[in-house]
């Protein structure tokens, strides 16, 4: 498998080493009181991202990979164990990580230039209002919905409000971005249209924003990611394996399916998750 | 098989068409109304008195005249003024009451929603004072205030204040999860937080609040103005019976009802311009 390595790659990889970490995830433990009793969702988790890397959680539904997230993003405080975010202690959420939510989370009452706006507004406190409003522009500009900037969430598609819950994280300019299942109610055209998307975003950004994303799509975390995690079964879910994708950026959709890297890390993937399935079952 | 006239009848979804099904619907039930009460009517001759004890449609009707004659008429004597401003005077006591109700009501509640300890400390208060009728506090308050038209406006304070104060908390505390993390996420000061997620969210509840508690008040003045001899609709009704006059009441009945449905109404109509579509 090495000789498909190019030494571009190994460029691209040696680079990774020198970089600095992002996030760090060191021995975290998540246990939820439930009424029926405790509930470990996530058990001795460890793992580095370093800056600017792309980085895909996959595993089966209820393995917490939304809680391994939630322990990066603030929202959950791990039980034991520690998170930094760009070298400090994450006690809760702070806008150095932007998050789009599993269910985009716009509001419903505002219009979409307010969904981004409200947050640049918090979140940037010493610019002028006139440079907050070129923000939200600029930002729903690249994600195509300046024409629908006065709609309200409701009258969007879901690919619509997907790219606006993307455009509200952009635009707060987060080193960060975490990205918790955020094409999973797409149909299939949409979703590779926003694949790209988000790739244009993060070269436009001279790659250095740190993606963390969480998707129970193989072909998504592959296509996508320089690492894929993939976690086992819960409850007490802990990390199966970190595969690398060595395949060479700028991707491109339709090429790489052809790409025996491609191919092989795919296979491995759907190894690590269906290894119980066999064909006599 | 349905005829095609039905079709077009009950199933023409146009403007026009659904206007004048609407129509007939009320003439209908207009119809059933008339008749039951020319049904009793007819049957209430009462002998020792030698009448009606209900009045028939046409002696009502021609009361109505009379009373509707000149409404806005004013007088040096208040309880002689034209219907209007009897009707106006009931409807400026609930008003005033309500709005200081929504005043304090909906801070109350917002304060309730938001935070468990308020919210557990204050139920129980609000609970036990709930069931009890205003009409104890009306009383109370002419002993106190020892003025009848602002110990009705108290007691339409008290009226509104609790579905006011449920509702309100009802909806603060109903605020999904996800509208709460994004203003964890975006870093929402309290004001942001209160003026761009609590309000819009609570806002339809707080509407239901208002319209429940304006229906409620509006039958609680009646009964106000009959205990206490404030002038208002409620007084007309007192008024009547103690004069006899049997078609005022018939009357009454019919200016609550109709003053009723249009405060109704008119929260509905607040209600649908607040809505918005979730998700």
């Amino acid at each position: 498998m090495e000789t498909h390595i190019t030494s571009e790659i190994m460029v691209d990889q040696l680079n990774a080493e020198l970089k600095p970490s992002s996030i760090v995830v060191n021995d975290v433990t998540v246990t939820f009181d439930t009424a029926k009793g405790d509930y470990t969702a996530i058990k001795n988790i460890s793992l580095e991202v370093k800056k600017g890397e792309i980085v895909s959680i996959i595993g089966h539904s209820g393995c917490g990979k939304s809680t391994l997230m939630a322990t990066i993003s603030g929202m959950v405080n791990p039980t034991s164990g520690t998170v930094l975010a760009n070298g400090n202690l994450v006690k809760g959420p702070g806008p150095d990580r932007g998050i789009v939510f599993q269910n985009y989370s716009l509001l419903p009452w505002l219009s979409v230039f307010d969904n981004v706006f409200q947050a640049v507004d918090s979140v940037m406190k010493d610019i002028s209002k006139d440079h907050k409003k070129d923000i939200v522009m600029k930002n729903l500009e690249m994600v195509n919905l300046l024409p629908h900037k006065d709609k309200k969430p409701g009258q969007l598609s879901g690919g619509m409000k997907q790219r606006v819950a993307i455009a509200r994280a952009f635009s707060i300019n987060p080193s960060i971005l975490l990205l918790d299942e955020p094409f999973g109610a797409l149909d299939a055209l949409t979703k590779g249209t926003m694949h790209v998307e988000l790739l244009k975003l993060w070269n436009l950004d001279n790659r250095n924003k740190t993606i963390v994303m969480v998707t129970h799509d193989i072909d998504e975390a592959v296509f996508l990611s320089d690492k894929v995690i993939v976690m086992n079964n819960g409850p007490a879910a802990t990390i199966k394996e970190i595969v690398n994708i060595p395949i060479a950026r700028p991707r491109n959709k339709k090429d790489i399916t052809h790409d025996p890297e491609y191919i092989n890390t795919k296979e491995k993937l759907t190894g690590l998750l269906f290894e119980k399935l066999s064909i006599h079952d | 098989m349905k005829s095609q006239a039905y079709h077009l009848l009950f199933l023409n979804d146009s403007w026009w068409m659904k206007t004048i099904r609407g129509t007939f619907y009320f003439a209908g039930g207009c119809m059933i109304i008339g008749l039951l009460w020319t049904i009793i009517s007819r049957n209430s001759y009462d002998t020792s008195m030698e009448t009606h004890l209900i009045p028939s449609i046409s002696t009502t009707f021609e009361k109505c005249k009379i009373v509707f004659d000149q409404p806005f008429r004013t007088s040096d004597n208040e309880f002689d003024s034209g219907i209007f401003w009897v009707i106006w005077s009931s409807i400026k006591r609930v008003s005033i009451g309500f709005l200081y109700a929504m005043l304090v009501g909906i801070p109350i509640g917002i304060l309730m929603g938001a935070n468990k300890l308020a919210g557990n400390i204050l139920n129980p208060v609000v609970q036990i004072l709930r069931p009890v009728s205003p009409l104890v506090w009306l009383i109370l308050a002419m002993y106190v205030i020892r003025a009848v038209p602002e110990s009705n406006m108290f007691m339409i304070f008290i009226t509104c204040i609790w579905p006011t104060i449920i509702n309100t908390s009802f909806g603060v505390a109903s605020i999904p999860e996800d509208y709460k993390n994004v203003s964890k996420a975006f870093d929402f000061s309290v004001w942001k937080y209160v003026t761009k997620v609590v309000l819009p969210f609570a806002t339809p509840h707080i509407i239901t609040g208002m319209r429940l508690s304006i229906g409620i008040a509006w039958m609680v003045i009646v009964a106000g103005e009959m205990l206490s001899g404030a002038n208002g609709i409620g007084f007309f009704a007192w008024n009547s019976y103690n004069s006899q006059e049997i078609d005022s009441i018939m009357i009454s009945i019919f200016v609550i009802g109709l003053v009723g449905i249009m405060l109704d109404k008119l929260f509905d109509f607040l209600h649908k311009s607040f809505a918005y579509e979730s998700k």
